[in-house]
């Protein structure tokens, strides 16, 4: 039977009167779920230790893998010290070489000092090569005669 | 399937089979227990997938010197008031009372069926300090043992008797006191 509050306070109140607790007369609340929440929530609980599995690795399956970067580091870290000390050697024949002792010299504030340093590198042309390009690429006498006076 | 049934079970390797028969035993009684300091129902669905998630990580240390039953329930006691406690401090925060905030929770509760009455003794349990809470909610609501409280707390029974009858006056004066 459902009191509307007014009664039911009566009624409790009546009830205190003749030494009945409070807390007994108003009971528990009750408390409502969705239909079929339980049967849903023991579904998704089950599945727990199924999500938990493939969430943490099983350190007896991963143990070789992790042995085996393990290896690769070791070589890694060996490797490298064994080049570091060679190439240091390296660097220092690198050094006495004419070009890098060169390059190490450029300003890098100075662009001019560049363009200067490969200058010396390109090779001289003779009259005598010009000449002979001039009759192989077949240019006429007077062309010839032409660069012949105009030539040193 | 009883406790001890259960732990057979999982010490014989069939782990799975045994958290299986945790879920079937515990997840609805755990349910109205973390409902009753959560006073949300969403809460409390997020909540207990945390606790069956730690029961599950912290079975293979259980060594069973106290019950199972208790276990869970120290685990789901712990957990529901760390989650108060944190909604405490996110509550202090924004300058905000975590009565008022657990107040409005229950006016707005769709799931409660229970009438201005029922409501109004849910939010004096919720003003109670949270030791007398645990242990009214725990005795009055789950209707639980002294013995079985203390071995959840680990507090003396005499202790748990005194906080009851403290936390069963309160709440009676503040009933009382509305339906004057």
């Amino acid at each position: 039977m459902i009191f509307k509050p007014y009664n039911q306070y009566f009624v409790i109140l009546s009830e205190m009167e003749i030494g009945k607790d409070i807390l007994e007369k108003i009971g528990k609340p009750s408390m409502a779920v969705p239909e079929g929440y339980f049967d849903s929530l023991k579904t998704r609980l089950e599945s727990i230790p199924t999500r938990e599995a493939s969430r943490r690795p099983d350190w007896a399956k991963v143990r070789p893998y992790l042995a085996l970067a393990a290896s690769f580091t070791a070589i890694l870290v060996i490797g490298n010290s064994v080049l570091r000390h060679t190439a240091s050697k390296n660097q220092i024949n690198l050094a006495d070489s004419f070009e890098s002792s060169y390059v190490e010299m450029i300003s890098l504030t100075n662009p001019s000092t560049i363009y200067n340093v490969f200058e010396s590198e390109v090779e001289e042309i003779s009259d005598e090569d010009i000449i002979n390009y001039l009759i192989e690429s077949g240019a006429t006498a007077e062309q010839l005669a032409y660069a012949g006076n105009n030539l040193r | 399937m009883t406790d001890k049934e259960i732990l057979d079970l999982y010490k014989s390797g069939r782990r799975e089979a045994a958290f299986r028969e945790i879920v079937e035993s515990y997840s609805e009684r755990l349910y109205w227990h973390v409902r009753r300091f959560l006073c949300s129902h969403e809460d409390t669905d997020d909540l207990l997938q945390e606790i069956f998630i730690k029961v599950w990580n912290a079975l293979p240390g259980f060594r069973g010197e106290s019950q199972l039953y208790t276990w869970i329930y120290r685990v789901a006691t712990n957990e529901s008031l760390n989650f108060l406690q944190k909604m405490k401090i996110r509550s202090a925060l924004q300058f905000e009372s975590i009565s008022a905030k657990m107040e409005e929770r229950i006016d707005e509760d769709v799931h409660l069926d229970g009438d201005k009455l029922q409501r109004d003794l849910m939010k004096a349990v919720q003003r109670l300090p949270a030791k007398q809470r645990t242990v009214f909610i725990m005795r009055w609501f789950d209707d639980m043992s002294y013995e079985d409280i203390s071995e959840i707390l680990g507090t003396s029974v005499g202790a748990l008797k005194a906080s009851y009858h403290f936390a069963s006056e309160k709440i009676k004066a503040e009933l009382e006191k509305n339906l004057k």
